[in-house]
């Protein structure tokens, strides 16, 4: 993470001038944001900034009112509507982890992992198996293949629902804010494990509000207020010393609190 | 008393054929009429909420009249016994639905996103996802509304299916007015409703244990 200067290349993701309205409130203003491939982006901010709203577009379960929008290989032009086969390409480039983890309770932890990959891209079952117990591995929790999600940790469960996304090979990955509902000791093994898919290259965009993970993993920190990105940059320049008044306000009082 | 309660005995088969029957059909027809009435377009929907409200207002005893003695007469020859299956199955169709609407409102918005997410189709997550757990839910309340249609089945002998209330009828006149025959009546579908309720916990306590930690 020391050399992850963005690297040269189109951008994995690029949004350009999303607004997102909800009635009479703009929650989204006119964001553009490009994310190169391997980076590591932690998007913060008071709660209602507009962070988890933006980072649902970007997969589309919240629908802009405008803008462009490209993941992967596709771009997408938001004045119209999109189909569902553009939908669906879209949502198989991107991988997405929830705060409140949301597995399948009525499955077992490996056909959580196994049968999306099997209706979404076509393996079949001992393929999507294969993938699974390699992605289980790599979540330090080989051990749990056959156990429902209602028996495991919240930490646990989180971990499950990463290697889930990750079976689908997205081309980046969206956090938001995936350890807000864990016991802060059970955040740690998420944040670890998060820690070590940055280490390999994934791209990710995580809204969090764990500074020092942002300030230890990210490679940009992008602060949000009222709908707007109004500060981004490396962690060090963003967090120890931000520029705005009102991201000195964010960060100060988030410090204090620790 | 003894001999009386034998002789009712003869009806439970149809009286539970009525009711299996009519279950059957509920429950599969209340599948499309529940997914209309939960489409992003106002027509499926309007058009699910009326039936629903219509099949639900009318008591059963009058729209068994209106498929036995109206469609049957006119339109299709259907015999008591269908005409009860058709007109029950339509009514069940309306309250299963409903029951279904309730287990798809009792899930969490996550699972839905989870899904849509992941980039399963619509159907997909229907079929993998929600459904499972709808049904997981609907459980007890389909075995309730199954003991309530064995006991509502029996309009039934009002358009001549030969079912336990009928024979309840035909002893009670035979007997000459005496209250024995509803006695037995009411005995009987005590005991036919009982094993229902005991499956239907059985099972429910059975999924919900999967489920819950």
């Amino acid at each position: 993470m020391s050399e992850a200067q963005t690297p040269a290349g189109p951008p994995v993701v690029s949004l350009k001038k999303i607004n997102i309205r909800y009635g009479n409130h703009h929650a989204v203003r006119d964001v553009s944001l490009d994310i190169a491939r391997g980076e590591v982006v932690a998007m913060v901010g008071p709660s209602g900034a507009g962070k988890s709203t933006l980072l649902r577009a970007i997969n589309m379960l919240e629908t802009p009112s405008s803008g462009t929008l490209h993941v992967g290989d596709f771009t997408f032009s938001l004045d119209h509507r999109l189909s569902q086969k553009e939908l669906l390409a879209l949502r198989r480039s991107t991988g997405m982890v929830f705060q409140q983890f949301n597995l399948f309770p009525h499955m077992t932890v490996e056909k959580n992992i196994s049968l999306p990959q099997m209706r979404v891209l076509g393996r079949s079952r001992a393929e999507a198996d294969k993938v699974t117990a390699r992605l289980l591995e790599r979540v330090h929790l080989a051990d749990k293949a056959k156990a429902y999600p209602a028996r495991l940790s919240g930490g646990q469960q989180q971990r499950i629902a990463i290697a889930r996304a990750l079976a689908l090979d997205p081309k980046v990955m969206l956090f938001d804010e995936p350890t807000s509902a864990l016991d802060p000791e059970l955040g740690l093994d998420v944040l670890e494990v998060m820690r070590e898919l940055a280490a390999d290259g994934m791209t990710m965009i995580v809204v969090t509000h764990e500074i020092a993970f942002a300030a230890e993993v990210a490679d940009r920190v992008i602060v949000m207020a009222d709908g707007e990105i109004i500060e981004q940059g490396p962690p060090d320049q963003v967090i120890r010393n931000p520029q705005l008044p009102r991201t000195q306000k964010f960060f100060r009082a988030i410090l204090d609190r620790h | 008393m003894t001999g009386v309660f034998l002789a009712l005995l003869k009806g439970v088969p149809v009286a539970l054929a009525v009711t299996g029957l009519a279950f059957l059909i509920g429950a599969v027809l209340g599948i499309p009429l529940v997914l209309m009435r939960r489409a992003r377009s106002w027509l499926p929907r309007l058009i699910a909420r009326i039936y629903i409200d219509v099949m639900r207002g009318i008591p059963p005893v009058v729209w068994l009249f209106i498929i036995f003695f109206g469609l049957g007469s006119g339109i299709i020859a259907l015999s008591p016994f269908r005409a009860a299956v058709l007109g029950m199955g339509l009514i069940s169709a309306a309250y299963l639905a409903e029951i279904y609407r309730g287990g798809f409102l009792t899930l969490p918005a996550g699972q839905n996103a989870a899904a849509v997410a992941l980039g399963l189709t619509r159907l997909d997550t229907l079929r993998y996802v929600l459904a499972p757990q709808v049904l997981r839910v609907s459980v007890a309340p389909m075995a309730t509304f199954l003991v309530s249609l064995l006991k509502d089945t029996t309009v039934a002998s009002t358009i001549g299916v030969r079912d336990v209330m009928m024979l309840v009828t035909q002893q009670a006149q035979a007997a000459g007015g005496g209250f024995a025959p509803f006695i037995a009546a009411a005995v009987l579908y005590i005991l036919l409703s009982i094993p229902v309720a005991v499956l239907a916990r059985t099972m429910d306590a059975r999924m919900r244990g999967r489920i819950a930690a």
